[in-house]
């Protein structure tokens, strides 16, 4: 069900998986993750990059790697059992991908029993930090590999549409996160009800849905705020503009608290920078073709705060610098 | 967490209760932006009458946890709370006459000619005396105008240091001066010019800055 989060050291056991979402396409889920897990690698842990997006498959050329020998797209269609044989090295030491090219269009995708399998394989490899870079959406198929932990990365651009479908990504998991933790049928029947939006019982937050709840069971109550309280998502914005567009990570922060109790955090947020265009074209992280960039200094920043251990002091975090 | 309208001044804030008066003001002009008709990470979720009501919570929040005297008046009311103890802080409130020991016909008792000219200059003791004769309890005036009764004494009392900003006495005294059927824009500003006078200009400054 819900992992907790690992902290552990480099080289001791398994590795900690951190997921890349954020319901939009285009909004360079694939751009800060690939630079995040270069500067983790360059800064000497092991990094396995994964790309959880069949339909539009691109870390590897984030990556630099032009074309991968081996994808996630044979383990999808049971032709390759091991996910180690599916690592393929990357230029940067350290770093190695797990692509997810289709050169077959007709492959299938995993199921829902191979995605769960998927990752409790990634959980096996001998890596300090597996990422994975998910794709649009909030479809089932996002959602599994969201669920890895507890404090998955959304990324947003500063754009009403980016925004929108971010707080419909993290309520979606945040729903899914419940329904999993829920036991008695009658309460799991609340929570499917409550994820329609226009549920005819008026359940708007997760607040008025923990009040339906406790009426039926207690126990349940208790678990549901257990999954309120250690759902953490955290909130990278990309591309800002502004000084304006930097504060909206805490505003999202908030809207999030106020509507979706849900108790975000705000990591941090990279600015718009010509460099970065032009490294997405060159096919190279930028926190390798241009490290000085402003652009690559706030990845950096970003990459060490995301590893970073949690300070859980009543939600002080934030990029607040 | 907890539903808005059972959310203490600092959560409507988004701060904690440790939290400086820099944080305070930052934290404030946040939720200004963000509680707004147009703010980018608001307007997926608004509904109808939303925004409106967030702002009158984080106005009243900013307004209280802003002051350094009206925060520490709060604080201590908090503490009170968690104690089980009523909000009001025994002590400001005047020796409140028995139910019984109420002049029976309030209207009727000796006034004296400025009181019921409503002319003349408005104290705390002269709103308390208005007040009084009227056999109005200090909750009842609280229950309409929604205004704590701590303040509500204060205003009494004549404790300008423990009151709010200004513009809030204005409204609280407006408030108070309605429920007695007084000529409430009147009353306020008599009132109000002793408080300035009373406080001094450090305060007002403060003020003007906005």
């Amino acid at each position: 069900m819900i992992s907790g989060t690992r902290e552990g050291p480099p080289g001791s056991g398994a590795p900690r998986l951190i997921p890349f979402g954020g319901g939009k396409g285009g909004v360079g889920k694939t751009f800060v993750a690939a630079n995040i897990a270069t500067t983790l690698a360059k800064a000497g842990h092991r990094v396995v990059a994964v790309d959880g997006d069949l339909e539009g498959a691109n870390l590897h050329t984030a990556l630099g790697v032009a074309r991968p020998r081996n994808s996630m797209a044979e383990y999808a269609a049971e032709r390759e059992e091991d996910v180690r044989k599916l690592l393929e090295e990357t230029p940067f030491p350290n770093l190695r991908l797990i692509a997810a090219t289709r050169p077959n269009l007709a492959s299938p995708q995993p199921s829902h029993a191979l995605r769960v399998r998927f990752v409790r394989a990634l959980r096996t490899l001998d890596a300090d930090f597996v990422f994975l870079d998910l794709g649009a959406g909030a479809d089932s198929a996002v959602m599994d590999y969201f669920m890895v932990c507890d404090d998955g990365v959304v990324v947003i651009a500063p754009e009403p549409t980016s925004v929108e479908n971010a707080y419909a990504f993290m309520r979606a998991a945040f729903y899914r996160r419940l329904k999993l933790a829920m036991l008695s049928t009658d309460v799991r029947k609340v929570v499917a009800l409550a994820m329609d939006e226009r549920n005819e019982r008026g359940i708007r937050t997760p607040l008025d849905l923990l009040r339906e709840v406790k009426a039926l069971d207690t126990e349940e109550a208790h678990r549901f705020v257990e999954v309120m309280r250690s759902f953490r998502p955290r909130i990278v914005v990309n591309d800002v503009r502004s000084a304006e567009d930097i504060r909206l990570g805490f505003a999202v922060r908030s809207v999030c608290r106020k509507y979706f109790a849900i108790d975000a955090d705000y990591l941090g947020y990279v600015n718009h920078d010509a460099a970065a265009r032009a490294s997405v074209r060159a096919r190279r992280p930028l926190v390798d073709s241009d490290p000085r960039s402003d652009a690559a200094v706030y990845l950096a920043r970003i990459a060490r705060k995301l590893i970073a251990p949690r300070v859980d002091a009543g939600g002080e975090t934030g990029a607040s610098e | 967490m907890k539903p808005l309208s059972e959310q203490d001044y600092y959560e409507t804030l988004d701060v904690s209760r440790s939290a400086g008066s820099e944080d305070i003001e930052r934290a404030y002009r946040l939720a200004c932006a963000t509680y707004c008709e147009d703010s980018l990470a608001g307007y997926p979720v608004f509904e109808a009458g939303d925004v409106e009501l967030l702002r009158e919570r984080i106005e009243i929040a900013y307004r209280i946890l802003g002051d350094p005297e009206t925060r520490h008046a709060y604080d201590l009311e908090l503490a009170g709370e968690v104690h089980g103890a009523p909000a009001a802080r025994a002590g400001t409130e005047p020796a409140a006459p028995a139910p019984t020991a109420r002049p029976a016909a309030p209207v009727l008792a000796p006034l004296d000619t400025q009181d019921e000219l409503e002319e003349g200059e408005w104290s705390g003791a002269r709103l308390r005396r208005t007040r009084l004769r009227q056999g109005v309890e200090l909750g009842e005036i609280s229950d309409v105008t929604k205004v704590n009764p701590t303040y509500l004494s204060f205003i009494e009392d004549e404790r300008f240091d423990s009151l709010p900003a200004a513009v809030y006495v204005r409204g609280f005294v407006t408030g108070y001066a309605g429920c007695l059927g007084l000529d409430a824009r009147r009353v306020a500003s008599s009132y109000l010019q002793r408080y300035e006078e009373k406080k001094g200009g450090s305060r007002r400054r403060l003020f003007s800055r906005k």
